[in-house]
This record gives C-alpha cells, sequence and structure tokens, in this order.
C-alpha cells in the first residue's frame, strides 16, 4: 500500500503502476467487467483532456479535501491528470480579478464539464452567498450554460446539504433544483467517496454520456445498494447481536451499530466495498454507525445520529440466534414433560395392573 | 372374508414424533435448501425484507423441534411399547433377520410371500434406525453450526466431524439422505397401504391397524 503520504507528500507524477490501479478499481466500482479496463485507461490517457471548471459556493470544501488529501496519492494524481483544471478556487494559483477572469474566459470557451461543490442559496435574490459581487446562482446558470454535462459532488450540490436542513435560512437547494435543461449527475456523501467521483468521471470519459442512475441522480454503480446489505457486521444485525451504546461490550466486541443509531438500513452507498483513505476504513469499520450522508436532507431525516433508525424489524424479534435458542428452549421443556407424562403412566399402568402394559 | 380386529399400535408419543418430525424435515429441507443457494437475492435487495434472515430463523426453529422429535424417539427405542421398542424392528434377532431378507425379495416382486407383523418391518425398522443415527448427526452438525461460540457444541461437532466447514458439508449432504428418505417412505408407504387392508396409513393419525383375526 502507498503510504508515501505519511513520509513525503503528494509525488509529482503518477506511476504505470498505479495508474492502471486506479482504472481497474474505477472499472470495477463502476461494474464494468474488466476487459474493459484497458478502455478506462485509453481514455484516461486521451491528451485532449476534458477541461472542467469546478465552482465551490455554500460548503466546506471537504469534498475537495477527501479528493486531494486522500492518502493515495495515485488517486488524487489521475484526477488532476486526467482533467485539465481550468477554474478551481482552492487549487488555482491566481486569485482576485485574475481568478474571475479565468473563470470568464473558460466559461466563454465552452465544452467542459461542470463540477459543483457545495448548495446554492435562493432566498432573498441569492444574496446569502456571492462571489467577486455576483451570487452563487447566477454564476452557476452562466457556467451551466456552455458545459457538457454537469457534477454535482457532494450532498450539499446535490440536494442544499447541511445549509438546507430544516429551517433552511438561506432557502439553500442543490444543483437539479436550479438547471433543467443540462445532464446533472449526483455524487453525494459528506464528503462522497473520491472513488466513485473518479468512476463517474472515467465513465464519462469512456462512454460521452454519464452513467445511469436511481430517482435522485445518483449513479446505480455507486448508490444501487444497501450500505446495510454490504456491511461487514451484517450477520451480527441478523443474529441480534448489538452495540448497545457506545464504549459497551458489544461495541468492543465488534457487533452490529444498529441500536447506537447506524442508518445502514435506509441508506444507499457502496462505502463498505470502496471503503476510504487507503487504509480501507469507512464509518462502521472504526465503531461509528453510517450517518446516512449519501440520502437527500440526511440532516433532516437521519437526525438524531445516534439514535436507532424507526419501523427496522431485527429479525426474530431479538435476532435469529437469540430467538430459535428460547424457542429451542421451551421446545425441549415440552418434549421433557410428554417423556414424563409418558414413563409416569407406564408406572401408573404397571403398578395397578401388577404386569408391564404391552400397548 | 377374513375378518379383522382392531389392534392399538403407535402411541401418543410416537404419533407426536412423526408429526413434528415430518413436517420439520420438509420445513429444513426448504429453508436449508434456500440458505444454500440464496436464489432470491438479487430481487429482494434493497426491500424491507431480510430474506436470509428469516429463512434461517425457520431453519434454526425447525431445527429446534426436529431434536426435540429425535430426542423423542430416543426414548421409545427403549421406553416404548413392544412395536416402538429397537428390538421389534433391528435385524438382531432370527425372526428379523429372516424378515429383513423376506421383505427384501417381497418389496422387488419376487415373491408373494410376506409375514404379517403390526409393527415395523425388518427392512423399514432398519432403515428408521439409520435415519434416527443419521438426524443425530444432522442436529449435532446444527447445533455446531448455530453455536460457534459455545464450548460444549464445538468440541462435540469437532470431534466428531472436524472443522465447521467440514461439518456444513456432511450438514449439506444429509440434506439430500433426507429429501430421498421422504420421497422413497412415502412411496412404500402407499404402496403398502395399497396391498394391504392393515390400515397403514391411517394408523400413523389414530394409532390402529387391522390384523386378520385369529380363529
Ligand atoms: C432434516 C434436517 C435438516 C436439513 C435437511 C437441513 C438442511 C440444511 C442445509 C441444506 C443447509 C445449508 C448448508 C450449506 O450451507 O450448504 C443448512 C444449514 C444450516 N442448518 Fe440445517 N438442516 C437440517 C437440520 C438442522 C438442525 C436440526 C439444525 C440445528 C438447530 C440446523 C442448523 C443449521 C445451521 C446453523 C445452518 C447454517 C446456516 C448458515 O450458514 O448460516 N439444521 N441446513
Ligand atoms: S445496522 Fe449498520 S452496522 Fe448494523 S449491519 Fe446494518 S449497516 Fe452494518
Amino acid at each position: 500500500m502507498d503510504r508515501s503520504l505519511f513520509m513525503g507528500g503528494l509525488p509529482k507524477t503518477t506511476s504505470r503502476r498505479g495508474f492502471l490501479r486506479a482504472c481497474a478499481i474505477a472499472t470495477a466500482a463502476m461494474g464494468l467487467p474488466m476487459e474493459m479496463v484497458s478502455k478506462v485507461a485509453e481514455a484516461a490517457e486521451d491528451p485532449k483532456r476534458p477541461r472542467v471548471v469546478w465552482l465551490h459556493f455554500q460548503e466546506c470544501t471537504g469534498c475537495s479535501e477527501s479528493l486531494l488529501r486522500a492518502s493515495h496519492p495515485d488517486l488524487a494524481n489521475l484526477i488532476l491528470d486526467l482533467i485539465s483544471l481550468d477554474y478551481h478556487e482552492t487549487l488555482m494559483a491566481a486569485a482576485g480579478k485574475q481568478a474571475e477572469e479565468n473563470l470568464d474566459k473558460a466559461v466563454e470557451e465552452g465544452n467542459y464539464l461542470l463540477v459543483v461543490e457545495g448548495g446554492i442559496p435562493l432566498k432573498d435574490g441569492g444574496i446569502y452567498c456571492k462571489i467577486g459581487g455576483k451570487t452563487a446562482v447566477e454564476i452557476l446558470k452562466k457556467a451551466a450554460e456552455k458545459a457538457l454535462a454537469i457534477i454535482a459532488i457532494g450532498t450539499c450540490a446535490a440536494y442544499g446539504g447541511v445549509q438546507a436542513a430544516k429551517p433552511n435560512p438561506t432557502g439553500a437547494v442543490g444543483v437539479q433544483d436550479i438547471i433543467k435543461d443540462k445532464p446533472v449527475i449526483n455524487v453525494p456523501g459528506c464528503p462522497p467517496n473520491p472513488h466513485n467521483f473518479l468512476s463517474t468521471v472515467l465513465y464519462y470519459l469512456t462512454f460521452k454520456k454519464l452513467p445511469p442512475t436511481d430517482k435522485f441522480g445518483r449513479p446505480l454503480f455507486a448508490y444501487g445498494r444497501k450500505v446495510h446489505d454490504h456491511c461487514e457486521r451484517r450477520p451480527h444485525f441478523d443474529e441480534g447481536r448489538f452495540a448497545e451504546q457506545f464504549g459497551d461490550v458489544g461495541h468492543r466486541l465488534g457487533f452490529c451499530l444498529y441500536k447506537v443509531g447506524c442508518k445502514g438500513p435506509e441508506t444507499y452507498s457502496n462505502c463498505p466495498v470502496i471503503r476510504f483513505n487507503d487504509v480501507e476504513v469507512w464509518p462502521v469499520s472504526v465503531g461509528n454507525g453510517c450517518y446516512g450522508c449519501t440520502e437527500p436532507n440526511f440532516w433532516d431525516t437521519m437526525t438524531p445520529f445516534h439514535k436507532r433508525l424507526p419501523n427496522v424489524k431485527i429479525p426474530g424479534g431479538k435476532g435469529i440466534q437469540a430467538s430459535a435458542t428460547e424457542i429451542g428452549k421451551a421446545a425441549l421443556g415440552v418434549t421433557a414433560a410428554a417423556l414424563a407424562i409418558h414413563a409416569g403412566v407406564g408406572i401408573a399402568k404397571k403398578l395397578a395392573t401388577g404386569s408391564k402394559s404391552e400397548e | 372374508m377374513a375378518a379383522y380386529e382392531k389392534k392399538y399400535v403407535w402411541s401418543v408419543l410416537l404419533r407426536l414424533f412423526h408429526w413434528t418430525f415430518a413436517p420439520s424435515i420438509f420445513i429444513l429441507i426448504v429453508t436449508g435448501l434456500y440458505i444454500h443457494w440464496p436464489w432470491t437475492n438479487t430481487w429482494l435487495e434493497g426491500s424491507h425484507q431480510f430474506t436470509m434472515a428469516v429463512m434461517r430463523w425457520i431453519h434454526f426453529i425447525a431445527g429446534m423441534i426436529f431434536t426435540c422429535a429425535v430426542i423423542a424417539r430416543l426414548y421409545l427405542w427403549f421406553f416404548g411399547n413392544k412395536y416402538e421398542k429397537i428390538w421389534d424392528f433391528l435385524p438382531i434377532t432370527a425372526r428379523n433377520v429372516k424378515n429383513l431378507f423376506s421383505t427384501i425379495l417381497y418389496y422387488a416382486y419376487l415373491t408373494d410371500h410376506h409375514e404379517e407383523r403390526l409393527g415395523h418391518n425388518a427392512l423399514a425398522g432398519t432403515a428408521y434406525f439409520f435415519t434416527i443415527l443419521l438426524a443425530i448427526c444432522q442436529f449435532i452438525t446444527g447445533l455446531y453450526l448455530l453455536y460457534p461460540e459455545n464450548g460444549f457444541f464445538v468440541s462435540l461437532g469437532s470431534a466428531l466431524f472436524g472443522t465447521q466447514q467440514e461439518a456444513r458439508f456432511i450438514h449439506y449432504i444429509l440434506n439430500w439422505y433426507f429429501a430421498w428418505f421422504a420421497l422413497v417412505h412415502i412411496y412404500i408407504v402407499i404402496w403398502n397401504d395399497i396391498k394391504h387392508p392393515e390400515g397403514l396409513i391411517s394408523s400413523i393419525f389414530d394409532g390402529f391397524k387391522f390384523a386378520k383375526k385369529e380363529q
């Protein structure tokens, strides 16, 4: 595993091995057969790199951070090598007026992928988020005009995110609520997994279209299945073995986190499979339940984060093993009673007739 | 026309054994094969139905009932009535060895002669004997799989069957024995019921068979 980040920062270039590895991971994540790796790599190597304009609105930059500070330098490099990043507030050298000019120029030329990070406030004419004197919604609408397609990265850009939580004081919404005439794909998460973003970009480069999505606009390859259905703690759920509170015996033994608030049973994402940070962790693996951060409005619907979801039936009431054990003990009791009655009747008959009954 | 008389053969406890054993085997085979090959998984995924968990739950409950039924039958081997006791049907007496061979010939349509007896014939009895032994193997492997952290079942299971995976393999193979046994058993019972007026099938419901009245 490449741990060079801890030792010496991002290496400048991606090694061939690292490049192919990232392509293979992305290909697998997209659910494509392995023969496609070469196609994906070809698309990724195309010298005509797609131009990307990356806008930041109401956000914490956590999405960009998780992408770039991923302990997987190959991944960050690949993304940066893959695209020609014409405008990205956090990463570009330009600032102030010069930066605004860059954006205008890029938007003028058109033919770029537009990546949006952060929610867009609409209340009071959108004045709650302004850059260079222009409101977020203005900038977005202008940039969307000549975009080929739009990727909304993170839950804020997709659905409004934390600032859209009740009572949503700034009237924040996601990109799809504003832009209706362009293909918009959502890669939600707080933050989203960098691999899912990479895979979405690679899919677009390979097939020249956005991947199929679910009803919330999320690529099916990444958000098609429930966290709960892939979770490594799922056997504990089925068997009724739970952490009842943080730090108790069940928690230390690695039991299911449902009772301490895990939202896995209601959340669609591939976190347990793809995992994070190149050290193969994800929230549940380090002992905290899933918060449901890939779901629209999770700040409203998934809170309180450490209270259990209502209406999830634990199989067998208290878990199938515990329940079967209880029924087994009862059945054993009934059997013992039946044998005792049988023996009792036999002995009574023998006493009454003085000889052993044959029938 | 021969005269027949009613004879009480199967005790309440034996019939209880039969009617818990038989349906539990049916349920165990259906749910066990699902556990082995969860064919609905990709359709039901994402719904609120935890199909595998429910199948395993039913399997374990049926397994408990199955285990209790076997325990009851083991008791009846030694403390049941004349027909239920093990020496009435195992080929360990001259009478039963003779009966074993004559029954094989009779079932193979090689002879028309057969001994009238009220309990099991020696062939059926031997088959039932081995079925109960295999049922014991099945519940020990089952409990070994179900309680991988229980010292008693783990030492018993691993001493008899090896690793969890080996025990699972035996448990799975025995599944097919029980499926085969159920089919053959039902076929032979119907066959006998058609050929003989003793009331074989009804006897497992009410306990009575019919025997030729001795003049
Ligand atoms: C006639 C009786 C039975 C039949 C036909 C049967 C059949 C099966 C089959 C086909 C499997 C799947 C094996 C595989 O993975 O390929 C299975 C698994 C299992 N059975 Fe049974 N079984 C029987 C009795 C029992 C009993 C008495 C118990 C104990 C209570 C039991 C407990 C289990 C357990 C714990 C598993 C493993 C489930 C898992 O993998 O999670 N079974 N059985
Ligand atoms: S409730 Fe959470 S921890 Fe438990 S199995 Fe589901 S996803 Fe995993």
